[in-house]
């Protein structure tokens, strides 16, 4: 409950498992529209968002699969294996990391933790490496690769980077207050 | 797709820059919030099914030992109650995932509602008292409110300590700051006096009557 108000633990728990229906479901007419009954049937398959998946299979009501690419065998897993850095993680899911945490207990699935922990390390590297030196003219190439989690951990370094340079240069100690905005283009 | 709306609703504060506001979403807000009676409208009767079926089933179990042990008669008595409880299922089923969508609906209005309001906390210590219009107008009504409340409360706690909280806390090395005047601000008190100050004017101010000025963004201050 520590996280009831956090953002991205909900947005985390927005994002789609594979599964499917062991039991018929009444008055559930969401998964397809065009259905006039209103009911789900034993056997659909249907991608549910996690909030949802969780408490039904503890339940029992549906039995999932791992979303694809934490599959063994996938090709987003080979692409870790190979090269962390460089995988696509946002296209995939913006919340691997804590996607994975969160459906690896419920499944009992021994092979997703240490392939986050190879995943985040190996990444990690990287973007500590590429918030300490790139210039912000190069980044968004970079950024566009990353996990919600890792691109705070680049914007993290960025900014540490810079308050770093302003203590040794010195600078304004005062700034307008940041939720003014941007400062406006004097006329 | 049950609680898309809401996750929409999150995902507006997620993209927003931190520390800043956007306006109040007050139309998907409503629509989530329609949502949410959807869900109560498809619970109250499955609810009320589910007891139908309970009453049902503790029927039949009570005709079962009236009618005595005829083979035939418990083998039929068995065959009705696995409907039953087949039909039971489905309907707690179906009543699991509206109550899921209600609480998850919940979760992503009160985080939407929240996060805002520390915001709109934080907005108390930077400006006194008066917001910025453009930031005032993507504030709901009750927001405002909080906002003077909030602000109403950090200034009476400051008048009890009797000492400005707002203030920078590093110790100046100079009393005296030089500014510039970035925006048209016409008369300004200044100390003690009204001073007539004209944009892109540069002046060497006492760092105490500046401080509100620079934070405001009508000042910026000028350095070696």
């Amino acid at each position: 409950m520590a996280k009831y108000y956090d953002v991205d633990d909900i947005l985390a728990e927005e994002e789609f498992v594979p599964s499917v229906f062991q039991h018929a479901a009444n008055e559930v007419g969401i998964f397809d529209t065009s259905d006039d009954t209103n009911k789900v049937e034993v056997g659909s398959r249907v991608e549910l968002p996690f909030w949802l998946v969780r408490e039904l299979y503890l339940r029992q009501l549906i039995s999932i699969r791992v979303p694809p690419y934490f599959d063994r065998g996938s090709r987003t897993r080979e692409e870790i294996g190979a090269d962390a850095a460089h995988v696509d993680l946002r296209s995939q899911c913006a919340y691997f990391y804590e996607l994975g945490c969160k459906v690896a207990p419920l499944i009992g699935d021994k092979t997703i933790g240490p392939l986050l922990l190879v995943a985040f390390r190996t990444r990690y590297k990287e973007v500590l490496i590429k918030a300490h030196t790139l210039t912000l003219a190069v980044a968004p190439k970079h950024l566009t690769l990353l996990t919600k989690e890792e691109a705070k951990l680049y914007e993290a370094g960025q900014s540490s980077i810079a308050a770093f340079k302003k203590w040794r240069m010195g600078g304004p100690r005062f700034q307008a207050a940041p939720v003014l905005g941007r400062k406006r283009k004097p006329t | 797709m049950y609680g898309r709306k809401a996750s929409e609703l999150v995902k507006e504060l997620a993209s927003s820059e931190p520390g800043q506001l956007s306006s109040f979403n007050n139309d998907l807000f409503a629509q989530v919030l329609e949502e949410c009676n959807g869900h109560l409208h498809h619970l109250q009767p499955l609810m009320r099914k589910i007891q139908e079926h309970e009453n049902k089933l503790k029927d039949t179990g009570r005709s079962e030992d009236e009618m005595g042990n005829s083979e035939d008669e418990r083998r039929k008595s068995e065959a009705a109650k696995t409907v039953i409880q087949a039909a039971m299922k489905s309907d707690q089923f179906g009543a699991l995932v509206h109550h899921l969508s209600l609480v998850r609906n919940k979760r992503c209005l009160m985080a939407y509602v929240y996060n805002r309001a520390e915001v709109i906390r934080s907005l108390g210590w930077m400006c006194d008292r008066v917001l910025p219009a453009e930031i005032e107008e993507r504030l709901s009504s009750t927001e405002e409110e909080y906002f003077k409340n909030h602000a109403a409360t950090l200034q009476s706690y400051m008048g009890g300590l009797d000492l400005d909280l707002t203030v920078d806390m590093v110790p100046p090395k100079d009393p005296y700051i030089k500014v510039r005047v970035v925006d048209d601000m016409g008369g300004v008190l200044l100390g003690d006096q009204t001073a007539n100050v004209a944009r892109h004017a540069i002046m060497f101010l006492r760092r105490i009557d500046a401080e509100q000025y620079i934070t405001q963004g009508q000042m910026e201050e000028l350095t070696g």
